[in-house]
């Protein structure tokens, strides 16, 4: 039998949280990707670039998480658990760059739930947004991301 | 990798991205990728929790082979020039697995056509295993500069 899963959380906007980036992870996240451009490792060539600082690699806000906005918090709302997640789609829209030291405050909301059957069964699909904002308000990043939920 | 500047100009429509090859993937990359991203979900890192959850084994982040895509992307035409960057996860990453990066460019609009300062090109992605089978497909749009502004 499939699970149910409570689409009563589309909408739900999860609290604010802030993050300030910081250079160590910025060069982890892109390492673990064995991304060696020296514009994300190298603060010298950072400080020589039009940005000034070292930058962070495109798929860097998807670790922009907190523990209520967070994979755990959308499965308790979702009243489901971990082994059934799949990253169904991603994607980010970049309007500043991302660097070291800066403070973002990230909003998050479920901005759609529907449920399809595929090649391998029902599954639901679960949009969240995510805006990225900086300290002069201005939106550094737009993050949509769909998982998927086997039901 | 490469950091000589593309200019817009020197980009034609349905030219193809220079491929870009990684992996073999290891179970040690999921964990330093796990680490510094946050995600820390075991089916990507236990084989029993992944087998009991129906997938059969490990495999990897779709956000890596996500990191990859757009590594291809930054090291044809530079970090920091992606405005946007789009992908369905379309198959398992699996370990062992080469993952390699391909593209094309679909379009170009002129700043002024873009109705911003930099004019733009829009691209398609994919990234295949070594099977040729697609793992990731997607989109981006990215800008560039002119030879006339610099």
């Amino acid at each position: 039998m499939p699970i149910q899963i409570n689409h009563g959380v589309k909408g739900k906007e999860f609290p604010p949280f802030a993050v300030t980036v910081e250079r160590g992870k910025i060069k982890e996240f892109a390492r673990a990707i064995g991304d060696l451009s020296p514009f994300y490792l190298d603060d010298a060539v950072g400080r020589a670039s039009q940005w000034g600082d070292i930058i962070a690699p495109p798929t860097f806000p998807v670790s922009f998480h907190d523990e209520a906005a967070g994979t755990g918090a959308l499965l308790k709302e979702l009243g489901t658990d971990i082994s059934r997640l799949l990253h169904g789609e991603q994607e980010f829209e970049h309007f500043k760059p991302i660097r070291p030291g800066d403070t973002y405050l990230c909003r998050t909301r479920i901005a759609d739930i529907y449920e399809k059957s595929g090649k391998s069964g029902p599954m639901a699909f679960v949009v969240r947004e995510m805006v990225v904002t900086d300290g002069d308000n201005d939106i550094v990043a737009r993050v949509r991301h769909i998982t998927v939920v086997r039901l | 990798m490469k950091y000589a500047t593309v200019y817009f100009e020197d980009v034609e429509i349905g030219a193809e991205m220079p491929l870009l090859a990684k992996g073999p993937i290891r179970q040690i990359q999921l964990t330093r990728y796990a680490g510094a991203s946050g995600d820390f979900n075991p089916i990507h890192q236990d084989p029993t929790f992944a087998k009991a959850a129906g997938m059969g084994d490990v495999f990897a982040h779709g956000m890596l082979s996500m990191g990859f895509v757009a590594q291809s992307v930054t090291d044809w035409l530079g970090v920091g020039s992606v405005q946007k960057l789009g992908v369905r996860f379309a198959g398992l990453v699996r370990l062992g697995d080469v993952i390699t990066c391909r593209g094309k460019i679909l379009a170009k609009r002129s700043a002024k056509e873009a109705g911003r300062g930099q004019g733009v090109v829009d691209l398609e992605l994919w990234a295949e295993n070594q099977k040729g089978e697609k793992v990731v497909t997607g989109r981006a749009t990215v800008a560039l500069l002119s030879r006339e502004e610099s």
